[in-house]
């Protein structure tokens, strides 16, 4: 049986045999592997990279008090971008099931449509999701937008459920008795601070706090981005704090209707001046990476 | 003859993308080669989830010669005086490239002159197609692209093989990148392995043996067959839901089904969460017993022909047993407060971002239904219409609502139930949102009804306030389906109110909400309805278009009313009587049209047949206010057909426009009289009656 941390274990030295760079996650509190500058940035422009990851991705308003057995609100994603797509990718993803000692020839495996869209990250993709027997264990997108931003070349983004995927395979009813590694289950490790993360976000935060560091780190988000030349990460760490705190307004209850459109609104503001200094920053460096457009044009 | 086959590989195309991607390759494809000269060719456009493929049969090797007679100059000025060809024949001959003894010559009006017969000679098919299908396939239009890689091409997927043969020969092309060839693949589990195609003509059989079942058709009647057979093994049948068929058809390259049971406890939901809980997320049809009520089993779509170590089944089931305990938790969370509790929380939902929240909106539905239960004598105590016009709403809030869209209404329903509402209203929860347009039932209870009707008035009163009309086929806000649903629900509820009324009071609600002039906003509403009304006439209560257009010029906002009066009409139209009838009107309409009213006065009439008319209207009068009255609309048309007679007389007796002004003026006062007494019933000019102008 495989354990979770095997799961990511194996995906991980799989994705970098395939050429990735092995990255950690993101020291800020965030909503979803996307919002990483590895997947955030590195989309924007011409320079070729490929990244793998785990990401805690943490959404409050989805976190159960440890009650409901197939929701959390902190989960973890196995997050790959592609960059450029590769003619292969579809066959990639599927040996990276193989990986995990999911034969295609014994399973139903189908790609069924499912689009990607992020109001606040200006970023949109087409793609689909990956179901397993009819369990949805991937998300599998080609980033067309982010920051505002039309992409080319244009990025392969995988998300891998990890919880999902585990209770999946280790055909468990709840999250709380997958076997995280070591004979250790989920529970034991992650059910407190669920139970806590609830209380926290429904029924304790302070509001008047986050509102305050919400209007604080926007405006650094703006020093940072009025800096010269602008600093960009910490405009986007910037831009991330935003964003949490918003949704923790939001799990609190706290954003009314009109206000939701206008903070969703002064977050992509953000976001998108953050892409445009990222590229601007990368041009300047003279693309260090490479560049997929010149390559191809030679 | 020879056969086309075109085959584009693809990463996995959206289910809902196929049917307009076979439309459009046929048309074009086929619209193409007749358009170059092919003729009596058969085009089929067969799309899987993975490929694009289009077969033209009957194609001849190249394009069919065309012959074109082309004149020259006149013989006089051909040849000279001894028969010898001039420079201008010459010339002729050069520019149609023959020699000067291969032309003729054609007689005209205007004398003999040189002429040729030019002949095209048709180019090979394989080079018309060559150019015919990248135009086709670039051209063709998804309701999302994409663009991969480099980021070069746009198109629904990624493109990863073209295969195009013309019999056994490859046309050469290339498309996003790629060039054409012979090779392609099976299907992904069962045939992955790249092979030829050796022929064009056995394409059909060859990716069968692989797995692949091209034709849709095919793809449906296997699983057809395939759901038969397992049903059959639990003793049910499947619960239908032809929808759901038609997208498992466009899912797979192979038609496969597989069984799989879910614990029994889980039917304890109320039935639509178990059958949508199936459908939404996992695309599963649900079984049924005889009786009609559900069974523990259900099909899941899959792509393949078999479950050879049964994980396949294992792992649907699974994936059902998790979905299901979540939509048992919701159910259960859901159960814990009260559907009056979550009122206050109303306004946290947006409804509109200008129109404000669903507190907002329920607010104005509260007083525009009130407004209404007022006009309908209905016995409904205000406040309590109030109460259940936000009522209704709040399972909006409810985890079910939020994770199942579709289910909104039913869970209103199913929770007031459940906490022991009156059936009045937890039926009115569940029914308000139907009919969806014109189809389905109305609303089971005069409170359904209510806040059915004032939902509906009140979304198209403040859609169209802020602007957000249908146009052509975008509609994202339902508003034809909204008006369909506020027309028949008054109409098949008996509701004699007048629905310009309603709908100015609607508009009226939520005027301050938006900064268009609400008399223009009224005026566009009640226009957008009216077309409803008329299609309503047309379509549901069946009479023709044009008794439809004349029985609603003599007014057409008393709904019920209207529809028998249309009814009456219909039924009378056909007589002969009628017909002549129609004509005359339209003569009196002709007359007396921009004339200045008058009153009859009898002591100038002349002739015996003006008195009659004169009698006869009133007697009409009298007897089409007692039809009205009471509805007898049949009786007033009847009335109508025998004033026939008189008029004919009057018209061939007695000269309307005669030079004494007094007894025109007079008249044409009768003839008004009359007129007017008919426009109360139809606009009997509308009417298309054979003989038109006459």
């Amino acid at each position: 049986m495989l354990d979770l941390q095997t799961l990511i274990l194996s995906l991980q030295q799989y994705w970098a045999d395939a050429g990735c760079v092995v990255q950690q996650p993101y020291d800020v509190e965030i909503g979803a592997g996307t919002m990483h500058p590895e997947t955030f940035l590195r989309v924007l422009g011409p320079e070729p990279y490929r990244v793998a990851y785990v990401q805690p991705s943490r959404r409050p308003a989805d976190a159960r008090y440890g009650e409901n057995p197939f929701r959390l609100g902190r989960h973890l994603q196995l997050q790959v971008i592609l960059k450029p797509s590769p003619e292969n990718v579809q066959d990639l993803y599927l040996q990276s099931l193989a990986a995990l000692g999911i034969d295609p020839a014994v399973h139903d495996i189908r790609f069924e449509e499912d689009n990607w869209e992020s109001p606040t990250l200006g970023a949109w993709g087409v793609g689909w999701q990956v179901l397993l027997d009819g369990m949805e264990i991937t998300q599998f997108t080609y980033f067309q937008q982010a920051g505002g931003i039309e992409l080319a070349p244009v990025s392969a983004e995988l998300t891998y459920g990890l919880e999902r995927i585990a209770m999946f395979l280790q055909r468990k009813d709840s999250i709380y008795d997958i076997e995280w590694g070591g004979g250790v289950p989920y529970g034991a490790v992650r059910l407190e601070d669920e139970r806590e993360a609830s209380a926290y976000g429904f029924e304790v935060a302070d509001v008047e706090m986050l509102r305050r560091h919400l209007e604080d780190w926007e405006r650094e988000a703006e020093r940072c981005l009025d800096h010269d030349p602008p600093l960009v990460i910490p405009a986007l760490e910037a831009t991330l704090k935003i964003s949490h705190l918003f949704n923790l307004l939001d799990a609190r209850g706290a954003v009314s209707v009109t206000e939701r459109v206008g903070l969703i609104g002064r977050t992509r503001r953000q976001a998108v001046r953050v892409a445009k200094a990222y590229v601007a920053q990368r041009e300047a460096l003279g693309f260090p990476l490479g560049n997929v457009l010149e390559e191809a044009a030679d | 003859m020879a056969r086309f086959l075109l085959e584009v590989l693809t990463e996995e195309i959206p289910a809902n993308a196929l049917e307009g991607a076979r439309r459009q390759l046929a048309a074009a494809i086929g619209g193409g080669l007749v358009e170059a000269g092919f003729e009596g060719i058969s085009v089929r456009s067969l799309p899987t989830s993975r490929r694009l493929i289009v077969i033209v049969d009957g194609l001849d090797e190249r394009q069919a010669d065309r012959t074109e007679r082309v004149n020259g100059p006149p013989l006089s000025v051909a040849f000279d005086d001894g028969g010898r060809p001039t420079k201008a024949a010459e010339g002729f001959a050069r520019k149609v490239g023959l020699a000067v003894d291969e032309l003729d010559n054609d007689t005209g009006p205007k004398g003999d002159y040189l002429a040729a017969t030019v002949t095209h000679v048709g180019r090979p098919t394989g080079e018309i197609l060559a150019e015919l299908v990248p135009e086709t396939i670039r051209g063709l239009r998804f309701p999302k692209m994409m663009r991969w890689g480099r980021g070069d091409h746009a198109f629904v997927r990624p493109v990863h093989g073209v295969v195009a043969l013309l019999d056994d020969a490859v046309v050469p092309l290339e498309l996003f990148g790629i060039f054409s060839g012979n090779r392609t693949e099976g299907h992904r589990v069962h045939g992955p392995e790249p092979f030829e195609i050796d022929r064009a003509g056995g394409y059909l059989e060859t990716l069968e043996e692989r797995h692949v079942l091209v034709d849709p058709e095919e793809r449906r009647r296997r699983f057809a067959a395939r759901a038969a057979e397992l049903v059959d093994e639990v003793g049910c049948r499947v619960h239908p839901d032809e929808a759901l068929v038609a997208e498992h058809v466009e899912l797979v390259e192979h038609p496969g089904l597989l069984l799989g049971d879910f614990d029994e406890h889980f039917l304890e939901l109320p039935r639509e969460v178990v059958i949508t809980t199936l459908r939404h997320h996992q695309k599963c049809l649900i079984l049924e017993r005889e009786d009609g009520a559900l069974a523990p089993h259900f099909l899941a779509v899959v792509d393949r022909c078999d479950d050879p170590e049964g994980l396949v089944r294992q792992g649907n089931e699974w994936v059902i047993g998790a979905r299901l305990a979540d939509a048992r938790f919701f159910f259960d969370e859901d159960r814990k407060r009260t559907l009056d509790e979550l009122v206050p929380d109303l306004d946290r939902l947006d409804f509109h971002r200008t129109l404000g929240t669903v507190a907002d909106k329920a607010a104005r539905v509260a007083e525009l239904a009130v407004g209404l239960a007022g006009q309908l004598d209905a016995e409904i105590d205000p406040d309590e219409l109030r109460r259940a016009a936000r009522l209704v709403k709040t399972d909006l809030l409810t985890h079910m609502v939020v994770e199942f869209t579709e289910l909104q209404g039913v869970m209103g329903g199913h929770y007031l139930r459940l906490e022991g509402a009156p059936e009045e209203l937890w039926t009115a929860a569940r029914d308000h949102y139907r009919p969806q347009g014109f189809e389905g039932e109305i609303p089971h209870s005069a409170l359904g009804r209510l806040i059915g009707v004032a939902d509906r008035l009140d979304t198209l009163a403040g859609l169209f306030g802020v602007g957000e009309v249908p146009s052509g086929s975008r509609d994202p806000h339902g508003l034809r389906r909204a008006a369909q649903g506020v027309v028949k629900i008054v109409a098949e509820a008996g509701w004699e109110i007048d629905l310009g009324e309603a709908i100015v009071r609607a508009v009226a609600l939520a005027a301050d909400r938006f900064e268009t002039d609400p008399k223009e906003v009224t005026a566009t509403v009640t226009a957008f309805v009216a077309d409803r009304v008329r299609r309503y006439l047309i379509d549901i209560v069946g009479v023709s278009f044009d008794t439809a257009d004349a029985v609603m010029a003599a007014g057409w906002k008393k709904l019920p009313e209207l529809v028998a009066r249309a009814q009456a009409l219909e039924g009378a139209r056909d007589a002969d009587v009628f017909r002549w009838l129609a004509l005359a009107f339209k003569r009196v309409r002709n007359i007396t049209d921009g004339q200045p009213d008058g009153t009859v006065e009898p002591e100038l009439f002349q002739q015996a047949e003006e008195g009659e008319l004169h009698d006869n209207t009133v007697a009409f009068a009298r007897k089409l206010g007692e039809s009205l009255a009471t509805q007898r609309f049949g009786d007033a048309f009847a009335a109508m057909a025998e004033l026939a007679d008189v008029l004919e007389k009057f018209f061939v007796e007695v000269l309307v426009m005669h030079d004494d002004e007094k007894l025109q003026r007079n008249r044409i006062a009768l003839l008004k009289t009359l007129g007017r007494e008919f426009e109360k019933l139809a606009d009997l000019s509308k009417l298309q009656i054979e003989g038109g102008d006459g």
